[in-house]
């Protein structure tokens, strides 16, 4: 059953066409990768996916839910946005009590522990976001998305300022996830987490969708690796070395 | 920098909304101009003249605090918005050359966008106003330096406290010291201290000279002043979210929301500014009564209401310092909407305004002996701060300080706000002589200011409730 379903999805910006006549499907259960150079359109794609923008043309349907009821759409998903941006003036905690208040989580003391255990905030529960480093940002940012269990996420590099050993953490946590049925859709230029993540992909560029099918089926040869796919599709930079 | 202020204004609010400000400035200070020479008939020039360099220097003394501002505060001010400020982090230039020259090109931006417009304006009314090209434009000179020099007095508090409270407190103490030789000791005249005004006295040009030498002075002493890097420390707060929810428990599902807001309030030192920000207001709206009352050529029955109409007005100042603590871009990814945000802020807004405002309204009631009038005032100033930040929210949301430099908002919220204030204003003058008329006309702009309050709230959600907490100018 498709979770999410896109269908000729176009978004302007002015005179700037950021994705264009984009359709695509994934199903529940898939962990599906979306890649694509600088300014090809994917934070784009993704913000539309997760309600945050209007379509300036098409549909989305995701988890049932169109694109039309944003609130809808957030309530059923996670969403990692692109920028850690917790509030500045709440502590790691509070930020965590207010999302699962938001959300309408019920266990709010157990669940809000789970996750400062996850991510090792102990020491920064009680500490101002604006003050924590990028990485602590980026936790709390995490533990948001994940805190009421959703079974659809929508991830922005994910990966972004956490240290090996959290991106480890994070990325066995994910894999757990889908083993569970659930479905992650994820942005990253980290190809080599997504290559062992991702069961299908999209490469994206100037706006439209290049490729789509799993990293198999866009091997040309058996050599490739998912940067090789990447680079094939999206052209390779003039003058850059092998 | 130029460059960057202009795109960064455009980016929120259009072309139009940006460039048409400096017109709506000069159509504006134009008819303020002739409405003076109609009817302040009663002031003296040396008083317009010393009202006017008041009110440059407070001017100046408002958008000069700039030494505080940090690559952190531009950050929580503008959310994922980067500016040239930030660019010390990462390039070999040094932030107080990088704050100065923001300071200035904020200078040249209140030039341009106030001043030059403010004399235009008043140059364009001059023949009808008793007042040569010359003396205008020489209005405009002192005008302006004595701006420039509370620019640069703030710039130079401000920057001092960044680095020492005390340092910051000794030059306050001093300032306040200066202006209390001026009154109530009357040792001196203001124009011993703002030289421009001096200058209209004695006619002296060696004093225009000295003020922009004593302006220069304060922001070359708040250049060295400024701190160049901003520790980064760890703060511990306890965590008390969700027992402050507690405490708004009688505002039902927006108590969380409510907790949010005052936690942020507290901790960002926005209250204390948003409380002493209102105070001021309370003295503006005391100066203001006063203007009329000397000013105009008739005796005119002011008393407790007509100050009532002006605080309820004036709350849209106090409303705006609430949307600049946090641009709330996290909430985009939750399901949560700008509309109930905002409906927190007016909430937040009521609650620390409508004790001060009844407490003021009873002080002026005392003091003028109108104890009776003491009902009717209150409701007067609470009916009109409820409407006026209704207005304020539906037109400007999360975004007021931004979307108030788009003439367009403004336009809308004069023609929302000063009919009825005008109506209350008006018909307040005749309340003493307990005349039927004016308690009907005072009702029936109440009874309309609730109407449309309630309209105005519940459009907040039709207009609001689909927008991005991340603002760009395709909201208005």
């Amino acid at each position: 059953m498709a979770v999410i379903v896109a269908t000729n999805v176009s978004k302007r910006f002015g005179k700037v066409e950021a994705i264009r006549d984009v359709s695509l499907s994934v199903d529940e259960g898939e962990f599906f990768g979306l890649f694509g150079p600088n300014g090809a359109g994917k934070t784009t794609l993704l913000r539309v996916l997760t309600g945050q923008l209007d379509p300036d043309s098409g549909e989305v349907v995701i988890a049932g839910v169109s694109h039309r009821d944003p609130i809808g759409i957030k309530r059923v998903v996670g969403i990692v946005p692109e920028a850690e941006t917790p509030p500045s003036f709440l502590t790691a905690q509070e930020t965590l009590e207010l999302t699962c208040r938001i959300r309408g989580v019920r266990d709010i003391g157990e669940r809000v522990e789970r996750w400062m255990d996850f991510f090792n905030m102990e020491d920064s529960r009680d500490v101002l976001c604006g003050e924590l480093s990028k990485g602590q940002r980026q936790k709390v940012m995490l533990a948001c998305a994940f805190i009421h269990e959703p079974h659809l996420l929508l991830l922005d590099e994910p990966f972004i300022n956490l240290d090996p050993i959290y991106q480890r953490k994070l990325r066995e946590y994910l894999s757990a996830l889908v083993g569970e049925g659930r479905t992650i859709f994820m942005c990253t230029h980290i190809l080599e987490i997504a290559e062992r993540l991702c069961t299908r992909i999209a490469v994206i560029d100037g706006g439209r969708i290049v490729e789509v099918g799993t990293i198999d089926q866009m091997k040309e040869s058996d050599g490739e690796n998912l940067e090789d796919i990447f680079m094939r599709l999206v052209g390779e930079v003039p003058g850059l070395t092998q | 920098m130029l460059r960057e202020e202009w795109r960064l204004h455009r980016s929120l609010i259009g072309w139009a909304g940006s460039g048409l400000f400096p017109l709506f400035i000069l159509v504006l200070s134009a008819g303020l101009a002739l409405a003076a020479r109609l009817f302040l008939t009663n002031l003296s020039t040396s008083t317009i003249l010393l009202m006017l360099h008041v009110a440059s220097v407070m001017y100046g003394l408002f958008v000069g605090a700039l030494g505080h501002v940090g690559e952190r505060v531009m950050t929580r001010r503008l959310g994922q918005i980067n500016m040239l400020l930030q660019i010390p982090q990462i390039q070999p230039i040094s932030f107080k050359r990088t704050l100065t020259l923001f300071f200035l090109k904020d200078a040249v931006f209140y030039v341009v966008y106030s001043f030059i417009p403010i004399t235009l304006g008043v140059a364009l009314v001059s023949s009808v106003i008793g007042v040569s090209l010359r003396g205008v434009g020489l209005l405009g000179v002192t005008m302006l330096l004595t701006f420039f020099m509370g620019m640069g007095l703030s710039f130079l508090v401000s920057a001092s406290a960044a680095r020492s409270r005390r340092l910051a407190g000794a030059l306050t103490l001093t300032v306040l010291a200066m202006v209390s030789a001026v009154w109530p000791l009357g040792m001196l005249k203001l124009g011993h201290l703002l030289f421009p005004l001096g200058y209209w006295s004695s006619g002296n040009p060696l004093l225009l000279v000295a003020s922009l030498l004593v302006a220069s002075a304060f922001s070359v002493a708040g250049t060295l002043a400024v701190k160049e890097r901003f520790d980064s420390v760890q703060h511990s707060q306890r965590s008390i979210l969700l027992p402050t929810e507690g405490r708004f428990a009688f505002t039902k599902d927006m108590s969380t929301l409510m907790a949010k807001e005052w936690l942020e309030l507290r901790r960002s030192g926005t209250m204390a500014q948003v409380t002493m920000g209102y105070v001021g207001v309370l003295l503006g709206v005391y100066f203001i009564i006063w203007l009329f009352e000397e000013g105009v050529g008739i005796p005119l029955p002011f008393n407790v209401v007509s100050y009532a109409g002006f605080v309820g007005f004036m709350g849209v100042i106090t409303y705006s310092w609430l949307t600049v603590v946090e641009p709330n871009e996290c909430l985009n990814a939750m399901p949560m909407t700008v509309d109930r945000v905002v409906w927190a802020k007016i909430l937040i807004y009521l609650l620390i305004t409508a004790g001060i405002s009844a407490g003021y309204v009873t002080l002026i009631a005392a003091l003028r002996g109108e104890l009776g009038l003491l009902i009717p005032a209150i409701v007067v100033s609470e009916v009109t701060s409820i409407y006026t930040v209704a207005v304020t929210a539906y037109l400007t949301a999360l975004w007021t300080n931004t979307m108030f430099f788009d003439v367009r908002v403004l336009i809308k919220f004069s023609a929302a706000v000063v009919p009825l204030l005008t109506m209350i204003e008006v018909a307040s003058l005749w309340i003493l002589g307990a005349s039927p008329q004016a308690t009907a006309a005072i009702g029936a702009a109440i009874a309309l200011e609730l109407a449309l309050s309630v309209q105005f709230i519940r459009g907040i959600n039709g207009r609001w409730g689909k927008a991005s907490f991340t603002f760009t100018a395709t909201e208005t």
